[in-house]
């Protein structure tokens, strides 16, 4: 509730910096007021675990991710004419999220879901001369739009049968049930499961995301990357792992099946893109895929295993993204051979981004090794070994992928590539997600421990 | 009657829904979709919610209707300008929309007759009531709503707005 009530007023202030014109404070206010918000929310940390220890965690992990997203997309907010608008639109994305991670009640759910989809929609088509990037915003709209439409069917269908919004309520209706829920159940189950598919771009619900992906400032794709999957994904569980839980026998067949599609087709595609900004895109589409294992295997590890992979992933993609849109940036295309020499030119950016995509394709000792162990961990405790073995071979694919970039660092020569200038808060950022990561890898128990 | 009535608006409402997609032309499609939203409003009326028949009357037919009917126009849609599609992609779509007909009609088709908590309140769907349970029970969806109309509003102006050089 304090995080709610601190972001929106934040978005609000955000607003009025352009009538007051205290632009130029706003960055450091908008800041300082994450880091506050973030702080609050770990002092007043509860002990029930179950659900509001859960929000705690990932409302976290979500306004954390966003504060060294803002110091990465520093760049992203050097236009002057909507500057304010950007800040006033993420920060109002960032309360949809933190509904999304903390509903118990389906309004919240839908409402969380259109907060933090309105304002993406929007900064996706945000590069306004770029047809690419309308494009991108156009598509989301709609395809965006069209999922909402199956979600609120689904709720529909499922406030039919058991006459409430509330999950503890449709928990217990599945529980005094039996098992033997009435088939309208069943279809509003379906429903939301295509919704939420959508919203975490898995397999056969993803084509939207590489256009997406693609299209839209590199700085919006990091954010709809890292803080929109982890919200959906954290809605996911909430609604899945939890209220649903009971009624596992309809839905964790099929998502199975997306499960094991996403893992596929979105490392085997990763592999054929040239541009790095489709790649990483794919690789986000997979990386749903593991997380996706999680939620099958529902058990005791579902969500510690969740929480600890979002975060992981999350750092991973927040630095990956910071390099390539400086690379692209200063070298004007985002092919493979723009990363060329770049560790002679810049070490630091090339550290971090091996860091990162080392993180992202699970070698240890990163933080990425872990999160996929403790993920497949809890999908073979629960009896998924088919699942993992195909996890396992798709992740092998990853890791061509990524390891092509990092070749393209260290052995290739940068045919005259000029050293790039970077920012200190960028180099502080990049540092800081090194740390992260290795740290995260070296101490999995600190997070895993939390749920 | 009342159950006749229900059928006569149900049918209704299908039909001009089916109109809306069939028809070829745009404009005639929102004319449809506005009859459709009438017939939605008689099933509302039927079920005791006068508010909320009288808002989906304002708010839909009356408010988004003309909007959509000013786009249609500004646009210039008012002829076929839609590109043809494969058979492939018609086939596939009708399959897939076929099953999911078939799934919903499969799970509706026995499902169980839900009693309603307060079987016959005339004054149920009344604005006091309404009030009551939206300042109540939903006072922080309603609150929450505020940021989604706030966002959606600074994003439609900030795409709106031309960039100042």
């Amino acid at each position: 509730m304090t995080a709610l009530i601190l972001l929106s007023a934040l978005g609000v202030i955000a607003l009025l910096a352009e009538i007051f014109s205290f632009k130029k404070l706003l960055f450091p206010v908008v800041v300082l007021g994450l880091i506050t918000t973030f702080v609050l929310n770990l002092v007043d940390w509860n002990t029930d675990k179950s659900w509001y220890g859960m929000m705690r965690a990932f409302s976290s992990v979500l306004i954390g991710i966003t504060t060294l997203w803002f110091i990465m997309a520093e760049g992203f907010f050097k236009e002057e004419s909507s500057l304010t608008d950007h800040f006033a639109l993420i920060l109002f994305a960032l309360v949809g999220g933190v509904v999304m991670v903390s509903y118990t009640n389906m309004t919240m759910l839908f409402l969380g879901i259109e907060i933090l989809s309105i304002p993406m929609y929007v900064l996706a088509a945000s590069k306004k001369d770029d047809v690419a990037s309308n494009e991108a915003g156009f598509k989301y709209l709609i395809l965006g739009a069209f999922s909402t439409g199956f979600l609120l069917f689904g709720i529909t269908l499922i406030y039919g049968a058991t006459a409430s919004f509330d999950l503890p309520v449709i928990a217990d209706f599945i529980s005094s049930h039996n098992g033997a829920v009435p088939s309208m159940f069943y279809a509003g189950i379906l429903l939301m499961l295509i919704a939420m598919v959508f919203k975490v771009s898995a397999v056969p619900f993803h084509f939207w995301a590489p256009d997406v992906y693609q299209g839209a400032p590199t700085s919006v794709t990091a954010f709809m990357a890292t803080i929109v999957k982890t919200a959906a994904f954290a809605a996911f569980l909430r609604l899945f792992a939890s209220t649903f839980a009971g009624a596992g026998s309809i839905w964790i067949d099929v998502l199975w099946v997306i499960a094991a599609l996403t893992l596929l087709v979105g490392n085997i595609t990763a592999v054929i893109q040239t541009s790095t900004k489709r790649m990483l895109a794919y690789s986000s589409i997979a990386h749903a895929g593991y997380m996706l294992l999680a939620l099958i295997a529902l058990n005791q590890f579902t969500q510690s295993s969740v929480l600890f992979y979002s975060l992981a992933y999350s750092i991973g993609s927040i630095a990956s993204f910071g390099v390539l849109s400086i690379v692209t940036a200063s070298r004007g295309n985002d092919t493979t051979e723009a990363f060329n020499g770049l560790a002679k030119t810049n070490p630091l950016l090339a550290v971090a981004m091996t860091v990162a995509l080392l993180s992202l394709a699970g070698i240890p000792p990163t933080a990425g090794f872990f999160a996929k162990y403790y993920i497949f961990n809890a999908a073979f405790l629960s009896g998924y070994g088919w699942l993992v073995l195909i996890a396992i071979l798709a992740s092998l694919i990853g890791v061509y992928y990524y390891f092509r970039i990092i070749i393209a660092m260290f052995f290739k020569e940068s045919n005259g590539n000029a050293s790039i200038e970077v920012t200190v808060n960028h180099k502080l950022m990049f540092i800081i997600t090194i740390l992260l990561t290795i740290a995260l890898g070296l101490f999995p128990d600190f997070i895993i421990r939390l749920l | 009657m009342i159950t006749y009535l229900f059928y006569f608006l149900s049918f209704l409402a299908i039909m001009f829904a089916l109109m809306v997609v069939l028809s070829k032309n745009p404009i005639h499609s929102v004319l449809y979709l506005v009859l459709t939203f009438f017939a939605i409003a008689g099933h509302y009326v039927l079920l005791n919610a006068q508010f909320l028949a009288a808002v989906h009357i304002i708010v839909y037919a009356g408010a988004i209707m003309v909007l959509f009917l000013f786009v249609i126009m500004l646009l210039n849609l008012n002829k076929e300008t839609e590109p043809h599609k494969s058979i492939w992609l018609k086939a596939s779509a009708a399959v897939a929309s076929g099953l999911l007909l078939l799934v919903l009609v499969g799970s509706l088709r026995n499902a169980e007759l839900i009693t309603a908590a307060n079987p016959y309140n005339p004054s149920i769907g009344l604005i006091e009531n309404l009030g009551q349970t939206l300042f109540h029970e939903f006072l922080l969806p309603f609150e929450v709503a505020s940021i989604l109309l706030l966002g959606a509003m600074v994003g439609a102006v900030m795409l709106g707005k031309k960039n100042i050089k």
